[in-house]
């Protein structure tokens, strides 16, 4: 078992996102999407996706369609919008300078200070 | 922010839809799940067990989902007014009283606003209507008022002012004889100036309206409702023959429905072009058009300077000054502040409702305690607890409302039907959007009136206390007492209040309804007659026909007396006022002579109304036109003209001719039954004065069975002249209208106000009873006597009373000088009004108190401390 993390408030919402902007997926696909391209480092209660799902929807981000699964069963596909689109540039605009600077502050030595 | 609320309204509207998505969404996440699991090698139960653990609450996740939607409140407010419905379908009892008190409120204050809304509220249906005024000429000495305007004064008024578009008059005539396919009646017709119609922006509904050309033709325009009730239709009336007074006419148009402008008018005939000699008082009645974009105010202005320009001119207008009144407030004058009083008076009633409520829900909430407690025990934050019982206080609300607008409805038909004959637009009221509106607001209204402060009073429960209790009764923290008190000496001192103006009123009624006219009101029958005559030799015949009847009206089994007189009592005509000169006395200017008003009578008018002759002797049948001119005066006008000697066989001159005079009688309220009897002049009918003659007959009994045998005797003989009866006290009964309508609507108000005051003491005294029985068992087992316990319970029941009342009375002493104009020969703080309105809230009172406190004496006190 690879070493979990658990996820930082609001961090989900920038997942989803990233989930589905590479193409139209069901809500366990962004379960499983987001386990694959985080090579299952990040440990996410399964169930608190779909409020997550739903909020973003509702804000406009995502739009949904009925469609098949793979396994042929009716599944609704989660898509980014234009605006989701945009939102996923400035999170991740956002994030790398949080990570950047919080990185340069641990790594700060005592005769920098 | 588009997408959030279609998404929302998604989610609402295709609620089913939604739950049905969510719920296949996340059975196909968990299917797929376990499909994942058991592919990886996982026993089936496991991967089942393994996906359930992993996925979370599904009920705790579905209702996130929702609420992401924006869901969350709706679900809340819907649960909240499913349990409101079920918690005042069980105590229905509460509900029902509750709901009948607001039911009542809401009900009176949407008929009386119905009627505020039509009358004062809505402009008028004419085009522009904000630009039409009414100009008065309001004569400013002492003693006269009049309105009408004079031929002269329009004509320079209409010839030096800017400011308006269009200026026109019109002359009354009520009651003139038409005959319409050979059918004698009566009609309310109007003479007016050319642009009459234009002021008012009116097009015909058939034919067309009167021109400058019509002046001399034989033309007339009838009214919509005359001409659908005499030829079915507007265009059926064109080119119809009309006579009219004698003239025949004919119809060459129909005013658009509902236009009937002034007053009542049915029929508008071209008035000849106004003489530029006549100055002073006049009977034209004026209205303008502002030019777009004059204000009001500087209409005024400028008519002001025009009218003192006059009257620095003109000796006859020396006391005059135009007025210019928006048209509305011209019709609504006189009723705009009885509406207004009576509306507020409704809203008083209404909020002593509420406090009722407000004080039944403190009650209601004590056994509520444990309830409420639990909920928040439950983790229901106070907010959400306030929420809830509001729901409830305005789900009674709305229902209660929705049972006032049908109450409304019958509430008006009454009000209608109370309501004095000449209320403008009477017949136009009815319950319409804005009134819904009005409902609607007034039921918010009353539930945050009666509902918020009981909720905040259970959302204060005290957990640990209200379980340590135990029972169901529980006790509020403290404030709950001191609220209902409080409530209880607010709806007493609005009683008051309102008991007290109710009071006044009905003291002015009954003064005005005992105030001594001078003569005798029962059992005369009037018949209105009109008799068209135009020329000397018509004139003769009319005196000869009117003469004639009288002879035979007298000898009619059960006539005691009948004359003739040719301007009705009591507000139906203003009787015209003359100039005098006593012979002897030093000549006066014309325009500066005493005044005194003037009546054409037959024989026998005296004896008919049995109006005592003082002095000399009443006219006779051998007073003919080839003798010398005689006239009887009133005492007033002797006092004043003959102050210390017998005016009997002195002479005095009106309007240019000499009269001698032979008798003096009482004084009457003819034309007013408020002011002072005016000095009066009598000439005789069969000298040749006066025109059309009312019939007054004294019969047996006020039943008006002689109507259909003088409605023969005229029409044998006359066939084309109408008559209408109407009783003496008929007449009188009109006069007193309006203060009639007051004083009964304001008594109905207050008398529901002291009802609910007295309920409102009930059940807080019996409240208090219950919730100290356990107290004053044990008192009683102590040795107390009963009437301990009546002094402790009469005691905080006369408190509140006591309090209220004195409140009460000084908000009166406030309040009722609004009433001033009203009253009549009553003091706004007449002391049997006052007297009256204490000991009627006394008595009510008083019961309200003996109910608890017998309750209170009759705990037995084994019973009830077991019962503890």
């Amino acid at each position: 078992m690879p070493h979990t993390a658990d996820l930082l408030p609001g961090t989900l919402d920038m997942l989803i996102l990233k989930a589905a902007s590479l193409k139209p997926l069901h809500g366990y696909g962004v379960l499983r999407r987001i386990q694959q391209i985080s090579n299952d480092a990040l440990r996410i209660t399964q169930g608190s996706l779909y409020p997550a799902l739903y909020r973003l929807e509702h804000q406009g981000l995502l739009t949904t369609k009925w469609g098949e699964s793979e396994n042929k069963r009716r599944a609704k596909y989660y898509t980014l919008t234009p605006a989701g689109r945009r939102r996923l540039r400035e999170d991740k605009d956002a994030w790398h300078r949080l990570v950047t600077a919080i990185a340069a502050a641990l790594a700060a030595t005592p005769d920098e200070v | 922010m588009f997408a959030r609320l279609r998404s929302f309204l998604n989610a609402c509207f295709r609620r089913d839809r939604f739950e049905a998505g969510m719920e296949h969404e996340l059975r196909f996440h968990m299917d797929a799940y376990v499909a994942d699991l058991t592919r990886a090698g996982l026993p089936r139960s496991e991967a089942l067990r393994r996906a359930r653990l992993e996925f979370g609450a599904v009920e705790t996740i579905k209702e996130e989902c929702r609420q992401s939607r924006g869901l969350g409140l709706l679900d809340e407010a819907r649960q909240d007014l499913r349990y409101a419905l079920r918690s005042l379908t069980k105590n229905w009892t509460f509900s029902l009283g509750a709901g009948a008190v607001l039911a009542l409120g809401i009900g009176a204050n949407v008929a009386m606003f119905s009627v505020v809304n039509t009358i004062l509220l809505q402009p008028l249906d004419y085009p522009d209507a904000d630009r039409i005024v009414s100009i008065e000429m309001v004569r400013t000495d002492a003693g006269i008022s009049s309105r009408g305007v004079s031929g002269a004064d329009f004509l320079d008024w209409q010839a030096q002012n800017s400011v308006f578009e269009a200026m026109a008059y019109s002359v009354d005539a009520d009651g003139l004889a038409t005959v319409a396919s050979g059918q004698a009646e009566f009609v309310n017709a109007r003479r007016t100036s050319p642009d009459f119609f234009a002021v008012f922006g009116q097009s015909p509904a058939a034919g067309r309206l009167l021109t400058s050309e019509d002046a001399d033709a034989p033309v007339v325009v009838v009214s919509y409702r005359w001409a659908v009730s005499r030829f079915s239709s507007a265009h059926g009336a064109i080119g119809q023959p009309l006579t009219v007074y004698g003239r025949v006419l004919e119809i060459v148009g129909v005013a658009a429905p509902g236009f009937e402008e002034p007053g009542a008018a049915e029929i508008w005939v071209m008035a000849a072009p106004p003489a530029s000699t006549n100055r002073g008082p006049g009977n034209l009645h004026v209205v303008a058009k502002l030019e777009p974009g004059v204000e009001f105010g500087a209409a005024q202005v400028q008519m002001r300077t025009i009218s003192d320009r006059l009257a620095a001119q003109f000796p006859e207008n020396r006391f005059q000054t135009a007025t210019v009144i928006s048209l509305q407030d011209h019709l609504t004058g006189t009723v705009r502040l009885t509406l207004w009083v009576l509306m507020g008076a409704s809203l008083v009633v209404l909020l002593i409702g509420c406090a009722n409520i407000a004080n039944l829900l403190l009650a209601r909430a004590v056994s509520r305690t444990r309830e409420m407690a639990l909920r928040a025990a439950l983790g229901a934050g106070r907010g959400r607890v306030v929420r809830q019982l509001l729901t409830e206080s305005l789900a009674l609300a709305v229902l209660a409302a929705g049972f006032g607008l049908l109450m409304a409805y019958v509430f008006l038909q009454g009000l209608v039907a109370l309501s004095p004959v000449d209320l403008p637009r009477v017949e136009d009221v009815s319950i319409d959007m804005t009134v819904l509106l009005f409902s609607l607001g007034l039921s918010l209204v009353s539930t945050l009136l009666f509902g918020l402060a009981p909720a905040f009073q259970a959302a204060r429960v005290d957990l640990s206390e209200a379980f340590k209790l135990g029972g169901s009764k529980g006790r509020l923290s403290g404030g709950s007492g001191r609220w209902q008190s409080t409530l209880v000496i607010v709806e007493v001192t609005l009683s008051i209040v309102l008991l007290v103006a109710a009071g006044l009123l009905l003291r002015t009624f009954q003064v005005l309804h005992e105030v001594p006219l001078g003569f005798d009101t029962d059992r005369v029958l009037v018949a209105y007659t009109n008799y068209p005559a135009t020329n000397d030799e018509a004139y003769d015949r009319r005196r000869a026909f009117y003469l004639d009847f009288l002879a035979r009206v007298r000898t009619l089994p059960g006539v005691s007396a009948a004359a003739g007189v040719d301007f009705l009592p009591l507000g139906r005509d203003e009787l015209p006022r003359v100039e005098y000169l006593v012979e002897g006395e030093p000549e006066e200017r014309p325009g500066e002579r005493p005044t005194a008003e003037y009546q054409a009578i037959t024989p026998e008018y005296f004896q008919t109304l049995r109006i005592p002759i003082l002095l000399g002797r009443d006219f006779a049948e051998t007073d003919t036109e080839d003798k010398p001119g005689i006239a009887i005066i009133n005492e007033s006008l002797a006092r004043a003209a003959f102050p210390s000697e017998s005016p009997i066989g002195r002479r005095m001159q009106v309007d240019g001719g000499w009269m001698e005079i032979v008798g003096v009688v009482g004084d009457t309220r003819w034309t007013d039954p408020k002011k002072p009897a005016p000095p009066m002049i009598f000439t005789s009918a069969t000298q040749g004065f006066g025109g059309s003659l009312s019939i007054l007959t004294r019969t047996p009994a006020d039943d008006g069975a002689l109507a259909n045998t003088l409605r023969t005797m005229v029409h044998e003989t006359e066939p084309t002249v109408p008559v209408r009866f109407e009783t003496m006290k008929g007449l009188f009964a009109e006069a007193l209208a309006y203060p009639r309508f007051r004083s009964q609507l304001l008594g109905a108000f207050a008398g529901i106000a002291a009802l609910l005051a007295a309920s409102g003491i009930f059940s807080v005294l019996a409240y208090f009873v219950g919730q100290r029985t356990g107290e004053m068992a044990v008192r009683r087992a102590m040795g107390a006597q009963p009437s301990d316990l009546v002094g402790l319970v009469a005691g905080q029941g006369l408190r509140l009373v006591a309090i209220g009342i004195v409140l009460g009375l000084a908000g009166a002493f406030a309040v009722t000088r609004l009433l001033q104009g009203f009253l009549y020969e009553v003091s706004p703080f007449d002391v049997r009004a006052y007297v009256g309105a204490i000991t009627l809230l006394g008595l009510a009172a008083t019961l309200a108190i003996v109910l608890p406190v017998i309750q209170a004496v009759r705990i037995e006190p084994l019973k009830a401390l077991r019962e503890e």
